[in-house]
């Protein structure tokens, strides 16, 4: 549809504001973690900082533990992601790849799976790591954020594998590869996307939960940057520079996750949903 | 799958026959283990007398229907259960209308608008749900917030240090407006790119017969674009209806349990409380609730695919 130029103008407009209104939280939450502390706390009106500071940073980097919960934060996601993706890429080819006894039912499972609110096994899950020991230990985490990502990682990339046509392994197993061959050789680098994909959401997902991460760290020794900075607060009063601070560097390594893969993160959004 | 003449040998056509198991396994294990256990224990659970006490003690006591009795017989659990399905409803349905006009209207611009108001979208979605949260307080802030500041500047004294969080409505609409903001980005995205499918053609045929924008949009926009839009309206309300960290982040439920939901109420009757039969039944009648609205959202699908056909 090709609405005329004067529409097409204010449509323009329109988005433009939209876009201005939407970008507000993020411009507030950069700008105002490089406010001199004095403007933050003074009742004047300004949407634009006077000054520039990086005292906040340097109070939450040298003052505060963030160091250590950013590193709590890293080892629990990248494992579970890890994890969630190599077990779901094996399920995945056995699903797509394989005709066997028991295949409809597993894809019922995952189906299901996928659609059930996790947040409701808070309890066992905490009797569970109570009783294994693990409460207060990453593992509790990893494997909790590994096994709410996996059917996820394992329905996309069971789409993506059926995408790419079975011939191609084939001819390459004419050509004398063997089987696993055949898939690594051909099959997986076309992967790539998929695989891009699937991690991307699984590290978000990761990245940002927070209830079992309350829950399954009770002393909170090995607590995750969403933990700590919502009790960053309470710590250090309302500093709201150290605090704008923290939630911007708890969203860089999201935006340069986003930077490095956004091609094959529309690709792998719009899969299938946009043809012809 | 073609077998290739070398393969038939005996050996490698077992390995062939057990590979998928193989390959399921680690998935089917994890699976099990960590989400087939729980969902049985948190039933059994539900059913157990389980505080502190009995924990420590190892006992295991079961007391039938008991917790739930407890929950259903609870005036506070029925008014929770109502502001959750509020809470979600009003979400899902803002959520939903904002992110389709979104996407409609990212049709008709030029290119180069359209990629600012997706990067904008993308950089909103990547902010992490915590540092929205923060934000958002800071933005509300009742001293040096934006908000009461703007609404100063523009001549409404009365908001110099208004608090907006004195009452439990006005925290569930701050919340609301978090959990809406934080959700348009992925579903107007998706809803884009379903409407970009639509072949161009159809709508010149529309225009050529005269047809209204709302006659268009109804007979040539809505019917490829419902599948997608139903997908986005389930996946909002699971979504939404076990919202935590949010709720949590602002106010504990807070003032005086005014934004408790469901959620937050298994955490506070489990983990803070330590009545884990109890905050077991809640879960499981957490999930009842939210497969009824689900069920029904379903039924009212159907009859109207019904209708249409």
């Amino acid at each position: 549809m090709k609405p005329r130029k004067a529409t097409r103008t204010w449509l323009s407009v329109l988005a433009v504001v939209i876009a201005v209104v939407y970008l507000f939280p993020v411009y507030w939450m950069v700008s105002s973690s490089v406010k001199p502390a004095g403007q933050i706390t003074s009742l004047e009106y300004d949407l634009i900082p006077r000054g520039f500071t990086l005292d906040h940073y340097v109070t939450v980097l040298a003052e505060s533990d963030f160091l250590i919960y950013l590193r709590n934060s890293v080892i629990v996601t990248l494992s579970a992601v890890f994890l969630a993706v190599i077990v779901g890429l094996f399920a995945a080819l056995a699903l797509s790849r394989f005709r066997f006894r028991g295949r409809k039912g597993f894809v019922l499972m995952v189906l299901i799976v996928q659609m059930a609110p996790f947040e409701a096994l808070l309890i066992p899950m905490f009797l569970f790591m109570r009783d294994t020991n693990l409460l207060d230990t990453l593992p509790a985490l990893i494997l909790v954020y590994w096994v709410i990502t996996m059917p996820f990682t394992l329905w996309t990339l069971r789409n993506f594998v059926n995408g790419i046509p079975i011939e191609l392994e084939e001819a390459a197993m004419v050509d004398g590869c063997g089987r696993f061959q055949a898939f690594w050789k051909v099959t997986f680098p076309l992967l790539g996307p998929g695989l891009v994909a699937c991690s991307v959401f699984a590290f978000i997902t990761a990245w940002n939960e927070f209830l079992y991460a309350l829950v399954l760290m009770p002393s909170g020794s090995g607590q995750t940057l969403p933990i700590f900075l919502q009790s960053f607060q309470s710590v250090f009063g309302t500093d709201w520079g150290a605090t704008m601070a923290t939630s911007t560097l708890f969203m860089l390594p999201v935006v340069a996750f986003f930077a490095i893969v956004q091609r094959n993160l529309v690709s792998g959004v719009t899969a299938g949903a946009v043809k012809g | 799958m073609i077998e290739p003449a070398a393969e038939t040998r005996t050996p490698r056509r077992r390995l062939e026959r057990l590979m998928p198991y193989l390959l399921l396994a680690p998935a089917l294990v994890t699976l099990i283990v960590l989400l087939g256990y729980p969902a049985v224990s948190v039933l059994t659970t539900s059913f157990r007398e389980l505080g502190r006490g009995e924990l420590v003690r190892g006992e295991v006591v079961w007391t039938g229907f008991d917790n739930y009795v407890e929950v259903l017989g609870d005036s506070e659990f029925w008014l929770i259960t109502l502001r959750t399905v509020l809470f979600t409803g009003t979400c899902v349905l803002l959520t939903i209308g904002l992110a389709l006009l979104l996407a409609l209207l990212m049709r008709r611009l030029p290119s180069g608008v359209r990629l600012l108001l997706q990067v904008s979208l993308l950089l909103a979605w990547a902010m992490p749900q915590l540092s929205a949260t923060t934000v958002f307080q800071w933005i509300f802030d009742q001293n040096y917030g934006i908000l009461n500041k703007t609404l100063v500047a523009i001549g409404l004294d009365g908001f110099e240090r208004y608090s907006w969080f004195t009452t439990g409505l006005s925290t569930m609409a701050i919340i609301a407006t978090l959990i809406v903001w934080q959700a348009v980005p992925f579903v107007a995205m998706t809803l884009y790119a379903a409407l970009v499918g639509i072949p161009q053609d159809q709508y010149e045929s529309a225009g050529l017969d005269g047809a209204s924008a709302w006659q268009t949009f109804r007979n040539v926009t809505l019917p490829p674009l419902a599948p997608m839009l139903a997908l986005v309206t389930f996946m909002s309300i699971l979504w939404d209806f076990k919202v935590f960290a949010q709720v949590w982040a602002f106010r504990q439920g807070g003032p005086n349990g005014g934004s408790t939901t469901l959620p937050v109420l298994q955490y506070v009757e489990g983990i803070a409380r330590g009545n884990f039969g109890v905050a077991a039944a809640i879960s499981v009648l957490m999930v009842i609730v939210l497969m009824a609205i689900s069920a029904q959202y379903l039924r009212l699908l159907l009859r109207s695919q019904g209708s249409e056909q």
